[in-house]
This record gives C-alpha cells, structure tokens and sequence, in this order.
C-alpha cells in the first residue's frame, strides 16, 4: 500500500468547528523514521490536527494518508498503526494500571498469549512495574502520564503521537519523558506537539511552525534558527539608547534583526567577530553584553511577529 | 470482537465497583420491601375486615329500630349504619339521651291490609343536634323504598301468578378475582418484573456520558473499533446487568409466590423490552453533555416509556381498548397468567420492540459518529434533527 516513504501525508487539510477554522489548507508530510516536532501557542491546531491523523476527527476538507491508507477509507487500518497520547492522560480511574494495559492491550488486538509479555515489558520501561496493581486514581500527574505512555504502546505502533507529553509536569519528569522520546526515535515514526520549544528543539529532526491553522514554516531547528536569527544573538544594554542611529550601526557590520527593549539593544549576527566591532561603535555608551544561541522560541517569535496580521 | 471485549471490561469495571453492588443489592431489597408490603395489603383485602384505604362510612350512624316483621329493617345498610332492635319506649329514651342518632317505628302489616291497599305505618325520629341526621335520613328513606317495592312487587304476584321457573336464574360468580383484585395482581406484578429495566439508566449515562465528561472518550474513539460498535458494547453491557437483576427478581418473586407461569418465558419478554429502553436512554446519554442533563432528559424518558408500556396492560386488565396488545407488558400478563394468546399478540409488541430497537440505537450510533457531539461545540436539538433526517446536509 506504501507507495513512498512518507509515513504520513497531510493534503490540504482544512477543518472547522462552527465559525473557527481550526485548520486551513493544512499540507505537511511525516517520513518514515523521523520525528516531527508541530511547535505552536494555544488555539493553533495542532491537537485538531493530530486527531484527524489518529481518525478521532473528521476532516471537513482535504485528505490524509497515513502509511498508505486513506483516513475516509481506512480508519481502522490507521489507528492500528497509531499510538495516541492525548494532552492530558484521561485514563480509566477506577482500573489498576495493569488491567487498563490489559484493556488497551485486547482493543487493539494484541495476540492474548502475548500480552502478559508485553504489558510487563512496558511496566519496566516507564519505571511503574511496582505500581502494576495500584488504582489509576492513587497516581500522580507523572505516573498517570507514564502509565498513558505505556498505554499508547502497548501495540507496538509504528506510529506514534504525543500531544503536550510533558505539559503540567515537574522539570524531572518532564525530562525523564523527554528521555524516553528520545529514546524511540529511529525505530517509530513520531509527531510531537508540544508547546515547550526547547523540547522540539531537544527531540525533534524536522520542526513544523503551526499558527491560526497554517504552516507558517518547516525545517530542521538548526535551518530554522539559522534562517531567522543567523548564528548568534547579541544583547547590548546601553547608558543612554537616544544617542544610537540604527542606520548608522547598520553601516558598520551586518546586523539584522534589531529591535529595543527599553535600553536593552537586539540584533542577529552572522558571525561573533562582528561583537567587537560592534562594541568599538557604540564606545563608552555600553553597560553590558550578553549573547546567546537563538532557539526555537526565537524563530516562533520572530515568524509570528511576522504575520502581516500582526505587523502594524 | 471489539464491541466484546468493551462489554467485558465494562461488566468487569461495573461488578467491581463497591458502590455499584452496593446498589445493585438495594435494589433487591427494595423488592422485597415491596413484596413484603403488597402481600400484606392482599391479606388485608382477602380478610373479613378488609382493608379501607380511602374515607369510609362503616358504622357511620346508629339507629334503633322497631320493626317486629323486619319489614325496612332488612332493608338498611349494616355497613353504615349501627341498626339495634329495641322497644319503643327503651328506643326513644335512648334517643332522648342521645344514645342514638335515630329512631324508626314500623308497623305490622298482614295479608289482608295488603289485599285492601293499606299503607305501611312507619315513624322516623331523629336527633336534630347529630351531625348524622343526614346520613340516617337518607338510609332510611332508601330502605323504605326498597321495602315499598319488594311489598309492591309481593302484592302484584298474588294478583297475577308467575311461574318461578320462568324467573330467571342469576347465579353469582363465585371463582376468580374480582376485576379490582385482578388490577392490582397482575399489574403489581408486571410493575415488579419490568422494573429493573428502569433502574439502570444511571449505567447509560455513565457510560456514554461519563466518557465525555471524563474525555476518555477521545482514547476510546482512537482505537481500532467502530464508534457503532462502542455504542453497541457498552448498551449490552447494560443490558446483561439488567438480565442479571431481573433474573434475581424473577427467583424471589417466584420464592414469594407470586403466580408466575411460564417464567423463561417471561424473563425473554423482559430482557427483549430492555433492549429499545436501553437505546431511547442512549440517544439522551450520547447528546447530553453531562449527567445532569441526561438525568433530566431520562427522567421524561422513563416516563413516557412507563406509560407506553403500562397504558395498554391497564387497558387489557380492564378489558377495555382496542390496541392494547402493543406493550410488551400485555403479552407477559398474559403469559404468566396462562391466558389465550394469538399470533397477533406476540407479533404486534414484538415488531415495535424491533422497530423501536433500530431506530434508537441508529440515532445513538450516528450521534455518537459526529465530531460536535463527542467534542464540541454541540448543535441545538432542532438543527441536529433537521441534519439527522437529511432535510439539510451535514
């Protein structure tokens, strides 16, 4: 049925809930192996986008393939393929952990004499094999979600989605999570919405910039921040920000990029070796220098503040 | 094999829980309370003193009577009044005491007075400070009518002989229950076996309703299963516990000896009504956004669904109506009372279980299929019947 290695192929996708568009004309594709990072704020799509995948949705427009089936065609062929972890673990309360796995475990199919196997093997990987007979109601935010992870691969999908797995979580879980991810990638194909841009940055190969139902932007993170931000960034607090022209700095080196922030000066460099010249320029005018890595929160900014929308 | 296992681990989810059996076995004793509560109003009934539940007027008033022939005497109503044979003298000073409410004096009356058209004397005295008075005046006159046309009627047959054997012979029906007692059998006990079909609404609701409020719904619909056949799980899940209760209620009534004949047969008709009860209390679960609103719409259900099947077998116990074969509940009065049944009887309740049960559970499953119900925004009652009979595309 494969007739390419993308995995997953998103064509013009739209979907609409009353009035709101959640997703509009929606074209992405997912390879096979890879992890795919969809970065966005609240409100952008990405968990709508996910379940038309996962086939918990109906698009309203458009079509997607997944592994060679369509979603209108085959949605039980798909989600046999597809692990599903939703924003928040929303488990069976009253089940012990490994009756809500067993339960799992039997909906998707998984062969009976193999099950018992393979629910003990994912109580070890996420660390809750002592916690097997608890109830779900007796667990924390972080082992509810291991416990959903476990969930989503009992079936040992091909695919699988992870929607916000570490919102809400304390910094260790969260990288434990983080850990585990990463620890899938190569093996299954993976899609990832998250919020957090520095865990897209962190986990992902190929990040998707999802805002108001669109793609604003695709790429590696390196390519990404690379195309916004150059290298490096440069944070220059000045004494007295009046006395600068920006025009005139411009001349000096490439800068791109500038922008104020009371007396705290930004800009993109291409390269640290413009620092110095920079610096020569504005004399004994400067109070302090920083400079850092843009990151992914940087380009989300950046290409959102972009949005002709958004520019006044 | 999907839409199994969801009634398995449905039923094994609903069986463990401490509250649910907690429940389950109060519903029992409720049965029993009530059982306990109707043979002992039978035995009220059946017994000589019988058992008055609404205002009564036994022995209302007292009345002293001087009647040596008996003649309004057995005509009057021992039920309300408190009728004493006396003298005349020991009667009115009774009534001068006001011992009594009343006094009647009735004269002799023989053949010849008869043959010469001569009144009856009769003397009513009353005391005019008693309530009663009314009440007394009121069951005398009418015993003294009944007196004047039994003498009237006596009279006219010594005129005009009539051959007794001519009369027509009235006898008195002295087997069978009377057509109240039947009412209050036959209809307390189809009451009792198709009860538990109502008590499990709350199991519907959870299960539909609870998913959405819980958003487990949304792991639900991601796996490999047809929505039609979540829906289909979890109703029969809720149709087995309900087979389990009735079945239990069905041993203890018969244990309570109830007259059941033909209990499997019974017990099918009873399992069969539960099916279309639990898809009408699906459609309201599955469009409800939470358990209070389900829990209204099902209470107007129930009612309604009550009527229809508690009208027909009011109508049939009564003998009267012409469509009173359609409830299901018919057909099981007339099975455990091993009455006639025709084809028609069996097929007409049957047919509408069947429709009922298709319609129903389509609405629910095609609900259930629809991205706005599970999760939002909800379309008003009026545009989801409208996209639901296709009047307007969806």
């Amino acid at each position: 049925m494969r007739s390419s290695t993308n995995m997953i192929e998103i064509k013009s996708l739209t979907k609409r809930f009353g009035k709101i568009v959640a997703l509009q004309q929606l074209n992405l594709d997912i390879k096979k192996g890879e992890l795919l990072g969809i970065i966005g704020p609240n409100g952008a799509g990405k968990t709508t986008a996910i379940r038309i995948i996962s086939c918990i949705l109906h698009p309203d427009e458009g079509d997607v393939l997944v592994g060679g089936y369509h979603i209108g065609q085959n949605p039980l062929e798909i989600k046999s393929m597809i692990g599903y972890l939703p924003e928040e673990p929303n488990l069976y309360e009253r089940f012990k952990a490994y009756d809500l796995l067993k339960y799992f475990g039997e909906l998707y199919g998984v062969p009976k004499e193999d099950l018992d196997s393979r629910i003990e093997e994912l109580l070890e990987l996420v660390g809750m094999k002592h916690r097997a007979q608890h109830r779900i109601n007796t667990f924390s935010k972080g082992l509810r979600q291991r416990i959903a992870i476990a969930r989503a691969l009992i079936h040992d999908p091909e695919i699988i989605i992870f929607d916000e797995p570490t919102m809400g979580l304390d910094p260790a879980t969260a990288m434990n999570i983080r850990e585990f991810i990463a620890g899938l990638k190569g093996d299954k194909t993976i899609l990832l919405c998250t919020h957090y841009m520095d865990e897209a940055d962190l986990l992902c190969d190929r990040v998707a910039i999802l805002n108001q139902g669109q793609i604003l932007d695709m790429g590696t993170p390196h390519e990404l921040k690379s195309k916004i931000h150059g290298d490096i960034i440069l944070n220059i607090g000045l004494k007295d920000p009046s006395l600068i022209e920006i025009s005139t700095l411009e001349q000096v080196c490439p800068v791109e990029n500038i922008a104020w922030q009371k007396d705290q000066l930004y800009m993109s460099l291409s390269s640290r070796e413009d620092i110095a010249s920079i610096v020569e320029f504005l004399g004994s005018n400067v109070q302090s220098i920083h400079t850092k890595e843009p990151t992914l929160e940087d380009v989300f900014i950046q290409t959102v503040s972009n949005l002709p929308e958004n520019i006044e | 094999m999907g839409s199994w296992t969801i009634t398995k681990w449905e039923l094994k989810g609903t069986l463990q829980s401490k509250k649910f059996l907690l429940i389950f076995f109060f519903q029992l004793m409720v049965l029993v309370g009530m059982i306990i509560f109707f043979n002992g109003f039978m035995a009220s009934i059946e017994s000589q003193q019988g058992l008055t539940l609404s205002p009564s007027l036994n022995q209302f008033a007292s009345v002293e009577v001087v009647d040596p022939q008996s003649i309004i005497k057995n005509q009057m109503n021992p039920q309300i009044l408190e009728i004493t044979p006396n003298t005349k003298d020991g009667a009115l000073n009774n009534l001068n005491r006001g011992a009594v409410t009343g006094v009647l004096i009735v004269g002799t009356l023989n053949n010849s007075d008869l043959a010469n058209i001569q009144p009856l004397q009769a003397e009513m005295l009353i005391d005019y400070s008693d309530p009663k008075r009314s009440v007394v005046r009121y069951e005398v006159q009418m015993a003294h009518d009944k007196a004047a046309y039994l003498i009237s009627q006596q009279w006219m047959n010594s005129l005009v002989p009539v051959e007794t054997a001519n009369e027509p012979q009235i006898q008195q029906e002295t087997q069978g229950e009377s057509l109240p007692l039947q009412l209050i059998t036959k209809i307390m006990t189809a009451i009792l076996l198709f009860l538990p079909l109502f008590l499990f609404g709350n199991m519907v609701i959870d299960s539909l309703v609870g998913e959405k409020e819980r958003r487990t719904a949304e792991i639900l619909i991601a796996m490999p299963i047809s929505r039609s056949y979540i829906v289909l799980g979890k109703c029969l899940a809720v149709i087995i516990t309900m087979a389990l209760q009735s079945a239990l209620w069905i041993m203890i009534m018969i244990m309570a000896g109830f007259p059941l004949e033909n209990p499997f047969l019974v017990y099918l008709i009873v399992i069969l009504t539960a099916v279309p009860i639990v898809g009408l209390t699906a459609i309201i679960a599955a469009y409800s956004k939470n358990y209070k609103e389900a829990g209204i719409g099902i209470s107007f259900a129930y009612i309604a669904i009550v009527g229809f099947l508690i009208v027909p077998a009011l109508a049939y116990v009564s003998q009267q109506g012409k469509y009173v074969s359609m409830s299901t509940m018919t057909l099981a009065i007339k099975v455990f009372s091993q009455e006639a049944i025709s084809w028609g009887d069996i097929i007409l309740p049957l047919a509408l279980l069947l429709l009922i049960s298709i319609i129903s559970y389509g609405i629910t499953i095609r609900l259930y299929k629809r991205d706005d119900i599970i999760f939002g925004p909800r379309p008003g009652l009026l545009k989801l019947i409208i996209e639901l009979l296709g009047i307007k595309k969806v």
